[in-house]
C-alpha cells in the first residue's frame, strides 16, 4: 500500500465539459431492440451519453473546461506552473497532447507537462502526480486534466457508433481541476495499488508495438471481461475505501459523499453496500453521462454541486478503479462554490493538418 | 436450502417468474442470463452461499443444475 499524504494544497476549482449532443439510449442507432436497451438501462443506470462531435478530442473539452476555470476564478494562464493530461484518447501517438494544450491555453514555457496513460483511475492517480509535484517544486498551481472519448467510434472514417453494448456504456468529457498551494489547507490522503496480472481484464491489445496489426476478423478496440472486473471492483475498492477511512480515522460520517467511478450503477451499489455508505451519499453521473473514464469523478462532482451556490466545504472520499488493473482513493475537501456549471462546447482544434 | 428454495432464488436473480426455471434447463436458452445478470449471480452467490465465482466458473455452466449444485455454504 502507498499511501501519500499532501499538506497545505487545496483543490481550487473544478469543472467538466461536453458538447451539446446528448442522446438518449432509446434514441441511439444500435442493432439492439428496445427490450434489450430498457434492460442494459435498468441495470447500468445509463439513461443517455454526451457525444464528442467527429473533430472533437478529449483534449477539447479539456481545454473548454480548463478555460471556464481560469476565466471564472479570474486565474492567469501565467499562474499554472503544472499541467497534467490524464487520458487513453490522445490527440497524437507523439507529442504527448499537455504539450499542446500548455500552447493552447497560454501557460508560460516554465512548465512541466506530460500525459498520463491511465483509464477509470486516472483522477484519484492524477490528483496524487499533481498535488506531490506541486508540494514539492516553486510553482504555485497545477492543472489537472482528465477525460476521454471512449464512446467515439475507433476509426473515425466510418463516423459511425460501434453497436455492442460497450457503445451504450460509454460517454464522451474532458474536465480541470485546479490545485492551489493554500497555507493551512487540511491534509489530503490518497492511497494508489496496482495490479498488472489483470491487465488482460480491460486491454486493446492490438494497433500498438506489441501487436500492431490486429489478426484478420479482430477489431482494434478495447476488450473487456465483465466478470473480472467486476470481482475486481466489488472486492479490492471496498477494501481500500475502508483501509482509506481506517488510515485517515474516519468513519462515513464524516464525508459529505462518496465519489466513485462510474464504473455501471450495479458496481456502484454494490460498493456503497460493502463500505457502509448510503446511497443518498453516493455520487451517480452515469446516468446522464454514461462511463466517462478518468472524468467520472469530477464529472459526477460537477453534477451534484456545479449548480450549487453555497460557500461551504465539503469532504469527499474519492476512488477510481479499473483498466491496469489500477486503483486508488483519495481523501479531500472543497469548497462548493469552487465547483464550476457543466460547460459544453462543441469547438475543436484546428491544428492544419488534413484528415486525408 | 432446499432445491425448490435455491432455484426460486435463482429466478429472484434472473427476474424471471416463479416457475420459469427447470434444473435440466440450458442457460444459453434463457434470455434473461446475460452478462449483467452474471453480475447478479456473483452477488447473491456470495451474500447467500460465501462462494465467489470467477469466469471459468460461468464458462463451465451449462444448465440451470450446474449453478443450483454451486449454492452450497
Amino acid at each position: 500500500m502507498v499511501l501519500t499524504k499532501i499538506e497545505e494544497v487545496k483543490i481550487s476549482a473544478m469543472a467538466a465539459a461536453v458538447s451539446n449532443t446528448w442522446t438518449a439510449l432509446t434514441d441511439m442507432e444500435t442493432q439492439e431492440g428496445p427490450e434489450v436497451i430498457a434492460k442494459f438501462s435498468k441495470k447500468t443506470g445509463v439513461k443517455g451519453r454526451y457525444d464528442a462531435n467527429l473533430n472533437q478530442t478529449t483534449a477539447d473539452f479539456c481545454f473548454a473546461a480548463a478555460k471556464a476555470i481560469l476565466k471564472e476564478k479570474k486565474i492567469s494562464p501565467d499562474e499554472i506552473g503544472i499541467l497534467v493530461f490524464v487520458t487513453q484518447s490522445a490527440d497524437y501517438s507523439i507529442p504527448a497532447t499537455a504539450c499542446i494544450l500548455q500552447e493552447r491555453l497560454g501557460i508560460p514555457k516554465d512548465c512541466i507537462a506530460f500525459d498520463v496513460n491511465l483509464g477509470c483511475s486516472g483522477f484519484s492517480y492524477g490528483l496524487n502526480i499533481a498535488a506531490s509535484m506541486l508540494k514539492t517544486s516553486n510553482a504555485d498551481k497545477a492543472l489537472l486534466l482528465c477525460g476521454d472519448t471512449s464512446a467515439k467510434e475507433k476509426n473515425w472514417k466510418k463516423k459511425v457508433k460501434t453497436s455492442h453494448s460497450a457503445s451504450m456504456l460509454f460517454g464522451d468529457s474532458g474536465t480541470a481541476t485546479l490545485l492551489a498551494k493554500e497555507k493551512g489547507a487540511p491534509l489530503m490522503h490518497m492511497i494508489s495499488k496496482t495490479d498488472g496480472a489483470g491487465f488482460r481484464a480491460i486491454i486493446a491489445p492490438y494497433g500498438h508495438w506489441r501487436n500492431p496489426e490486429p489478426p484478420v476478423g479482430e477489431s482494434i478496440g478495447s476488450r473487456m471481461d465483465d466478470i473480472a472486473v467486476f470481482n475486481f471492483a466489488t472486492s479490492e475498492v471496498p477494501e481500500l475505501v475502508k483501509k482509506q477511512m481506517e488510515e485517515a480515522n474516519t468513519t462515513v460520517d464524516n464525508y459529505d459523499c462518496l465519489v466513485l467511478h462510474q464504473a455501471n450503477l450495479f458496481i456502484l451499489k454494490q460498493i456503497a453496500k460493502r463500505t457502509g455508505f448510503s446511497m443518498d451519499k453516493t455520487l451517480v453521473s452515469i446516468d446522464e453521462f454514461g462511463n466517462t473514464s478518468s472524468a467520472s469523478i469530477p464529472i459526477s462532482l460537477v453534477k451534484e454541486y456545479g449548480d450549487v451556490n453555497e460557500n461551504k466545504d465539503i469532504r469527499a472520499l474519492m476512488c477510481g478503479f479499473g483498466v491496469g488493473l489500477s486503483w486508488s482513493t483519495v481523501d479531500a475537501y472543497m469548497n462548493v462554490n469552487d465547483i464550476l456549471p457543466l460547460v459544453h462546447t462543441d469547438e475543436s482544434f484546428d491544428d492544419g493538418y488534413d484528415f486525408d | 436450502m432446499t432445491t425448490e428454495q435455491k432455484i426460486a432464488l435463482l429466478e429472484e436473480t434472473l427476474e424471471v417468474d416463479e416457475g420459469t426455471l427447470k434444473l435440466e434447463m440450458e442457460l444459453a436458452e434463457i434470455d434473461e442470463y446475460d452478462s449483467m445478470s452474471k453480475l447478479g449471480i456473483i452477488v447473491m452467490m456470495e451474500d447467500e452461499f460465501g462462494v465467489k465465482l470467477t469466469g471459468d466458473n460461468f464458462k463451465q455452466f451449462k444448465t440451470v443444475s450446474d449453478i443450483v449444485n454451486m449454492m452450497n455454504n
